[in-house]
Order: C-alpha cells, then sequence, then structure tokens
C-alpha cells in the first residue's frame, strides 16, 4: 500500500453538517485516522438524504456519505457528564480536534480550547462556524444563504431586475470547509516547525468573502459599488456567459484572442469581422443586447458539443455548462478517474466525488461512510486500555 | 513572531486568479514567494482595478485586483521567450535550487516544452513539491482546451444549481472555481509538506479547476447517481427547508435573506413581526404545510419585510431567534461592524502610499500567530536585483546585460501600443452605471471608509 500523506494523524471530529465534516473527509482522504463523534440521533446530515429510492434512513444518505468516506464513527450523549469526559479522553488521544458548536458551548460544556489546552499542549483545536468565534455576529444562527448574503457575492449575482441569487450547492459551507482544511494543515506545519498547538477559529463568511474577486476593490479603489448584472464582469471579458443552445446551454467566452476574426468564423458569418460589436470591445460590453442579437440565434441551431469542439479547435475558451448525468457521464473525468467508485454497505457502488487532485507519492483514498456508530466497540475497547 | 511557512520559499510561476490565490495563502503563512512574470507576458490581473479609474504613469503597478492576490510576493521579471536564447529559464533553474515549492498554472506540456517539467526539475531540487493548476488538469481529452476562470464554475456542474427558477443556469457574480481551487492548491501543497517533514521527500501535484470545485454538486451528484433525478433550478430556496428566500426591503435595492430552519423558528418569526396568527395557522404549522404554501407565505413575509430597513431586520429578526441576513453591497461589506471588529479588512499602504481596504484571503484565526497579510503588492521588476544578485549572487554586469536584452525589466512590453492600453485598462464607469451595472460611483468613498487620500510629500503628481 502506498504512503499516505497523513499518515499518523489522529482527528477527533464533533463537526455535522457540510462545513465541518468536509474538511476533516479532506484529511481523512490524505490519510488522517478520523473519528467522527456523533450524538447519539446521528449528524443531521444522516436525516437530509438523498436516500435511495427515497427511503429515509440515516446509513444511507448521500450527502452524508459525501462528507464522511473513511471515516470511523462513534457516538456519545456530550449532554452527559460520562460522555464529556469520554469525549475528553479521546481528545487527548489526537492531533487535532474539530467543532461545530455555537460559540460559547463548548466552553459551557468545559471543553473549550482553554480548558484542554494545559493538558494537551499540543493540540489543534478547530472551530469551525457561520461567522466565527467573535464579534457581534458570532452567536447570529448562520447558513450558506446567509453567508452568501453578507459577504457582498450574493448582491452581485443574479439579474438586475430580481433578487440577489444564491449560488447552488451551499457553496459558504464548502469554502469554509476547505479554509478550516488549509488552516488545520497550516497549524500542524506550525506545530512541526515550533512547536504546541492552537486554536483555530474558522468563519465561513469570511472563508467566502475572501472570494471576493474584485468587489470591495472596486469600491475602496474608485468609489463604484459592483451591482448585479446577470452575473457579469465588470472587468473587460463580455461575453463570459452561460447561453442557451440546441439541446441545453453552452458558456460563450471570446477571451483575449477570440475577437474578431475567430468569432466571425465560429459563427459561420465572415461579415461579423467587420462589425464594430466584433471589433470594439466596450461598445460590445455596453450594446450588449444587440450583440446578443447577433449571438442567440446561431447558438438555437447548434449543439453544445459542437460549439465547444469548434472553439477549443480554434483556441477560443468556450466551456460546457455541465449537469450531474453529465458530470458523471463525462468522457474527460472518466478518462481522468476523477469520480472513484465505492461501495457502500446497504446501497451499493457509488461514484465518489473524488480524486480532488493527484500526488504522485501519497494518493488520496476513497472509502464508504461508517454507519452511525460503526466504531462504538472498537474506540471503547480502545479508550479501556 | 512565527509563521507555520518559515524559511519556505515558493518559485511562482502562475497567474491571474486561482494559482496566485494559492500562493498569496502561503505568502500570508510565511512562505517567501518569488512571482515571476515576462515583460511580455505581464500578470493580466495586473490591467484591473485602478485608483480612482486613472490608467496614467506605471498603471500596473497600482491595480487592485492584483493586489488582493499578490501582496506580500516579491517580483522577478524574466522571458521564456525563444528569441530572448533561454536565459530566463537558466535563471528558472537556478531558482529553483533554492525553492521548496514550484507552483505553475500554464497550458498542459508548457513546463515540459520549457524544460522544466517536474521531472526536470526534481534532478535540481530532489524534494521539491510541484503543483499545476490548469483548467482541466494534465491528461484526459479536454486537458489542452483553453480555460478561463468563467468558464469552469459551469463546467463543475455548480452552475446548473445556480439560477431562477425556470430559468437559465447561472454563474455566480465571481469566478468562483478561482479562488475555490487555489485554496485546494494551497492545501495539497500544505498535504505535501507534512509528508515531506516526516519523510524528507517531494512530490508533483495536478489539480483541474474543474474537478476541484465538482464536490459543491455532492448533493445532486448523489441524488442522479441513486435516483437519476436531474436537480431542478430553485432561485432561493431550500431543498429541505421552507420557507427559505431573499426579501425585498424598504429603500433602493436592499434585499433579506431568511429561512425558517423548523416549526419553533416560524412561530418566533411570526410573533416577532407581529402576525402570530401565522404561526397558528394550521396550513403553516410544519415544513410539508409552508413548502407548499411557499408563494403565499412569501408574499406574507415580504409585505413586513418591505417596511423594514435590512439591516435593522436581521438584527431584529437575530434577536428574535430567526435566521436572518442582510444581503450587503461592496460597500456595506467594507461598513459591516461584525467584519471590521474580526479585523477582516487590512489598512494596506499601496505603492503610492495612499491606503485600500483589503480582504483578508485567510477565513480564519490562529491563536498562536497571525498571517502577514496587511502588505501591499510588489510592482513589476520590483525585486529582479535583489533576487539575482542577492539570492542568485549574479554580478551587476551580468544583471545589467539581461536588462539590456529585456529579459528583465520594470516595464511591460506589451503586443499592443500602450496607449490603447490605457483606453482597455480605463473603465467606462458612466456607461456601466447608465446600464444599471453598477449601483452607484462615489466620490466620497475615502472618507466613508475612513482612508487616508493624501500622497506623501514628493510623491504627489
Amino acid at each position: 500500500m502506498p504512503e499516505l500523506a497523513l499518515d499518523g494523524i489522529r482527528v477527533v471530529d464533533l463537526s455535522q453538517g457540510i462545513a465541518g465534516p468536509y474538511a476533516t473527509k479532506l484529511l481523512a482522504d490524505l490519510g488522517a485516522e478520523v473519528i467522527k463523534v456523533e450524538p447519539p440521533s446521528g449528524d443531521y446530515t444522516r436525516q437530509l438524504g438523498p436516500f435511495p429510492g427515497d427511503v429515509p434512513d440515516p446509513d444511507k444518505s448521500g450527502l452524508f456519505i459525501h462528507l464522511n468516506g473513511n471515516k470511523k464513527s462513534v457516538t456519545l450523549d456530550i449532554e452527559s457528564e460520562d460522555g464529556r469526559a469520554a469525549l475528553a479522553k479521546l481528545i487527548g488521544t489526537a492531533d487535532v480536534f474539530v467543532e461545530s458548536e455555537t460559540p460559547s458551548r463548548m466552553a459551557d460544556l468545559d471543553l473549550h480550547y482553554n480548558d484542554l489546552k494545559a493538558a494537551y499542549p499540543d493540540l489543534v483545536y478547530a472551530s469551525v462556524t457561520p461567522f466565527g468565534q467573535t464579534g457581534p455576529y458570532a452567536k447570529y444562527k448562520g447558513n450558506s444563504l446567509a453567508a452568501m448574503a453578507l459577504s457582498g457575492l450574493m448582491y452581485i449575482t443574479g439579474d438586475p431586475d430580481k433578487a440577489p441569487l444564491v449560488t447552488g450547492g451551499e457553496p459558504a459551507e464548502y469554502f469554509g470547509a476547505l479554509h478550516a482544511w488549509v488552516s488545520i494543515l497550516a497549524a500542524l506545519e506550525h506545530r512541526g516547525q515550533h512547536g504546541g498547538g492552537q486554536h483555530v477559529d474558522v468563519s465561513w463568511l469570511e472563508a467566502l468573502g475572501s472570494a471576493d474577486e474584485y468587489n470591495t476593490p472596486m469600491y475602496s479603489y474608485l468609489g463604484a459599488i459592483r451591482k448585479r448584472f446577470y452575473s457579469r464582469h465588470h472587468i473587460p471579458t463580455f461575453p463570459s456567459e452561460i447561453y442557451p443552445c440546441r439541446d441545453g446551454h453552452i458558456v460563450v467566452i471570446g477571451g483575449a484572442t477570440g475577437f474578431p476574426l475567430l468569432m466571425a468564423i465560429l459563427l459561420e458569418q465572415p461579415e461579423l469581422e467587420d462589425n464594430p460589436l466584433f471589433q470594439n470591445l466596450w461598445l460590445r460590453t455596453i450594446e450588449w443586447k444587440e450583440f446578443e442579437a447577433i449571438l442567440r440565434p446561431y447558438l438555437m441551431d447548434h449543439d453544445w458539443v459542437d460549439l465547444l469542439t469548434r472553439a477549443q479547435e480554434l483556441r477560443v475558451p468556450f466551456a460546457a455548462v455541465l449537469n450531474p448525468e453529465t458530470l458523471l457521464g463525462n468522457e474527460h473525468l472518466q478518462e481522468r478517474g476523477y469520480f472513484a467508485e465505492i461501495e457502500q454497505p446497504g446501497v451499493g457502488k457509488l461514484p465518489m466525488s473524488g480524486n480532488l487532485f493527484r500526488m504522485s507519492e501519497t494518493p488520496l483514498r476513497h472509502g464508504p461512510a461508517p454507519a452511525l456508530g460503526e466504531q462504538n466497540a472498537d474506540i471503547v475497547s480502545e479508550a479501556a486500555r | 513572531m512565527s509563521l507555520p511557512l518559515d524559511g519556505v520559499r515558493v518559485l511562482d510561476l502562475a497567474q491571474v486568479y486561482a494559482g496566485p490565490t494559492a500562493t498569496r495563502l502561503l505568502a500570508d503563512l510565511g512562505a517567501d514567494v518569488i512571482k515571476i512574470e515576462g515583460l511580455k507576458r505581464m500578470d493580466i490581473t495586473r490591467n484591473f482595478v485602478m485608483p480612482e479609474n486613472d490608467s496614467s504613469d506605471d498603471y500596473w503597478n497600482k491595480s487592485g485586483y492584483f493586489l488582493l492576490r499578490n501582496g506580500g510576493k516579491r517580483s522577478l521579471t524574466l522571458d521564456f521567450s525563444e528569441e530572448s536564447g533561454g536565459a530566463g529559464i537558466e535563471i528558472v533553474k537556478k531558482l529553483a535550487a533554492h525553492c521548496d515549492i514550484v507552483v505553475e498554472s500554464f497550458t498542459p506540456h508548457v513546463m515540459h516544452k520549457l524544460g522544466i517539467d517536474y521531472e526536470a526539475l526534481k534532478q535540481i531540487r530532489p524534494d521539491v513539491i510541484m503543483i499545476s493548476l490548469s483548467g482541466y488538469g494534465q491528461n484526459g481529452p479536454w486537458r489542452d482546451f483553453s480555460a478561463y476562470g468563467m468558464g469552469l464554475e459551469p463546467a463543475s456542474g455548480i452552475s446548473s444549481l445556480t439560477g431562477y427558477e425556470g430559468g437559465d443556469p447561472l454563474r455566480t457574480g465571481i469566478s468562483f472555481t478561482d479562488p475555490y481551487s487555489g485554496i485546494v492548491g494551497a492545501g495539497a501543497v500544505l498535504a505535501a509538506l507534512v509528508y515531506r517533514r516526516r519523510t524528507g521527500k517531494g512530490q508533483y501535484i495536478d489539480l483541474s479547476e474543474q474537478e476541484a470545485a465538482i464536490p459543491v454538486t455532492g448533493y445532486a451528484t448523489m441524488d442522479y447517481a441513486m435516483n437519476k433525478r436531474a436537480p431542478k433550478r430553485m432561485g432561493n430556496r431550500s431543498l429541505w427547508q421552507a420557507p427559505q428566500g431573499v426579501y425585498r426591503c424598504a429603500g433602493e435595492d436592499n434585499w433579506l435573506a431568511v429561512t425558517i430552519r423548523d416549526d419553533e423558528e416560524w412561530t418566533a418569526f411570526a410573533k416577532a413581526v407581529g402576525h402570530s396568527e401565522w404561526g397558528s395557522d394550521p396550513r403553516f404549522a410544519d415544513v410539508k404545510g409552508r413548502f407548499a404554501n411557499h408563494d403565499e407565505i412569501d408574499a406574507l413575509m415580504e409585505g413586513w419585510t418591505s417596511t423594514r430597513d435590512h439591516i435593522e431586520a436581521m438584527h431584529e429578526l437575530q434577536a428574535a431567534g430567526v435566521l436572518a441576513a442582510a444581503v450587503l453591497n461592496p460597500k456595506q461589506v467594507l461598513l459591516d461592524p461584525h467584519l471590521k471588529e474580526r479585523g477582516f479588512f487590512d489598512r494596506v499602504q499601496t505603492v503610492q502610499k495612499d491606503e485600500r481596504l483589503i480582504p483578508h484571503q485567510i477565513g480564519a484565526k490562529f491563536s498562536e500567530f497571525e498571517p502577514n497579510t496587511a502588505r501591499r503588492a510588489p510592482k513589476l521588476g520590483e525585486h529582479n536585483r535583489e533576487i539575482l544578485g542577492g539570492l542568485l549572487g549574479m554580478g551587476e554586469d551580468e544583471i545589467a546585460k539581461l536588462e539590456e536584452n529585456k529579459v528583465i525589466g520594470d516595464e511591460p512590453i506589451s503586443a499592443v501600443p500602450l496607449p490603447v492600453m490605457r483606453m482597455f485598462v480605463q473603465w467606462p464607469l458612466t456607461s456601466y452605471l447608465n446600464m444599471g451595472a453598477l449601483g452607484g460611483i462615489e466620490k466620497d468613498y475615502r472618507e466613508q471608509l475612513g482612508i487616508a487620500q493624501e500622497k506623501t510629500e514628493g510623491e504627489a503628481k
């Protein structure tokens, strides 16, 4: 068996939902041993589905499986003193502890970082919450929608005459997860280089806010307030849009070299090379409706694979608009081996998402998610030793 | 203060958004990042977001866009083109001996063609960690595709989940997968560093921006795998909870996001807005009923929000135990008291000696160190002499010859004449405003943000 990057690292994970669990899933895929501590009722994502045939079963939730592969599950009731004592003991065996409780809750349980650091000076303790441990919104209720609203990204997403739009898939949770993962690894490197653990306070809002491409700079540099305009860029890149075509959708991007000639060739109307809308970027950006009146009818007569293939042959950076079906069937991703087939007990074969990146020496591993409390006996007997 | 990556040096050949995000994180964590640009191949983002929209003088050193992803790095210009006779490549090879990490974002095979792929660099530095960040990865039928960030969010499947009910897929208003994959890249490098610390071995990492973001579609992809069910775009609604939406508030383009997560929160909401009867209406009593009557509930809720300021309504509802958040515009984000107290924005002194507020690139606070974030971006070629003369010990004659041959320098050599470039760098803000693509242009933004305006004496124009 190949070596794994995080062999020998043990993580105890009390977090629920997406952000904390996805962070520890990335650690688990890299080889860390992740012990997921769940309440007797289980992580709430076990209730969220999707379920095969829509039959609810806490061990068959697709979202839970997606977020918890390669982990061990133990159930502990941290409402009870015994449960808290067992958790504290378990944390003592760990390099990393992750939690996602409302700020102050861990202190109420005497399991805050400050309660543990004297006993476990090398512990990396990560708190992963919507708004962080401090500040006026620390105890506000939050979800991905709320973080996207407060980050400013929602204000610039969507159509100008409609409500601001959230990005699908709970992106603030995933951004929070990535920042938690990076921060935990940074704290482990800090420990490796300088010694000692620490408390890491991750905020989904700040994780998503750091993806601010140039929204706050446009105000901080020139006083302009970016506003949603069909999710369109203000940097000079029009078009970089999703348009309907005959059999679906296609991303039309002219890129640095597409206009005027290559786009005219692509649209099979050579005379467009001389059209001012094709020659002048600013004119095209401002008179965008006239430009689209030329573009849209052509696209509606053609299929996305054809448009994508011909554009790319000319090095014009069109892109596909994939969905779950076309992702799972995509020949490029298949040849790359992106989705990893796992055998999930009780469910069967499932495509895990997957090979997030390829490491030449320490490949990622892929495995099923644990049933609720699957490792209770092992961990209890370990604790008794 | 000690940082996690003290003593780590990064050779950064990446440009634009994803790769520079990864190396910016490494710089914030203490690494010495040497960013390589060509005079003929300057990072294009040096052209975006000018102070006062002014593209005169050495505008390429003043970009706000560039600063976000490149603060704290050192800049070295090099020319990799054939007419330079390979001098740039020779310098990269010399530099590689001093670097722990190499980051690149070229189209696959460019590094091989240049003679500086992983196999070549490993000969020079056996424990090097190298990462390639590309649009579609190093192999597979799409590997050679020309890839822009705007195309990769749709290609990752996320846009198929984003959009108004019954409408087309939409992108996020930023190039979402660029920062997303940049952070994934930083994490992959950190994991490789942990492994190297333990074993002494380096390695090569192949990261595809398309792939990195696919997990965001996890629920929908699992649903398709299990049930062959395609996701529906549903605006701001939730799969699990009702009501959820973004509701119009009083004032111009003000909105409030609300999620009612359970029956208790619904009752609390109804009480908070003075309509306890909604809380006791049997049609709305459980989540099933609230889904069935979502449109009607939305209308009731908007009846209340439309009389309220969005930010005040957030505080009012949160105080009552309801999950609500104001949709902040970029200016309101900069002025938000929570982010201010968290220290999310750094006050950065720029090349032109004024101050700008710059958001953190790491969404976390650490008890034992503070990431080194509040730094300006380097001017083009600012550290040429320091790096070539210092780190590589090259003599003054040698460096002067490189300057003469335009291998290094401090002014871009653009394919289009510089005056034309300046027109492209200056944005038609008034047209944007008239189109409805801007929410406003405020001349007194410095006063509003409380940032210093004056250039120091002698530097004023």
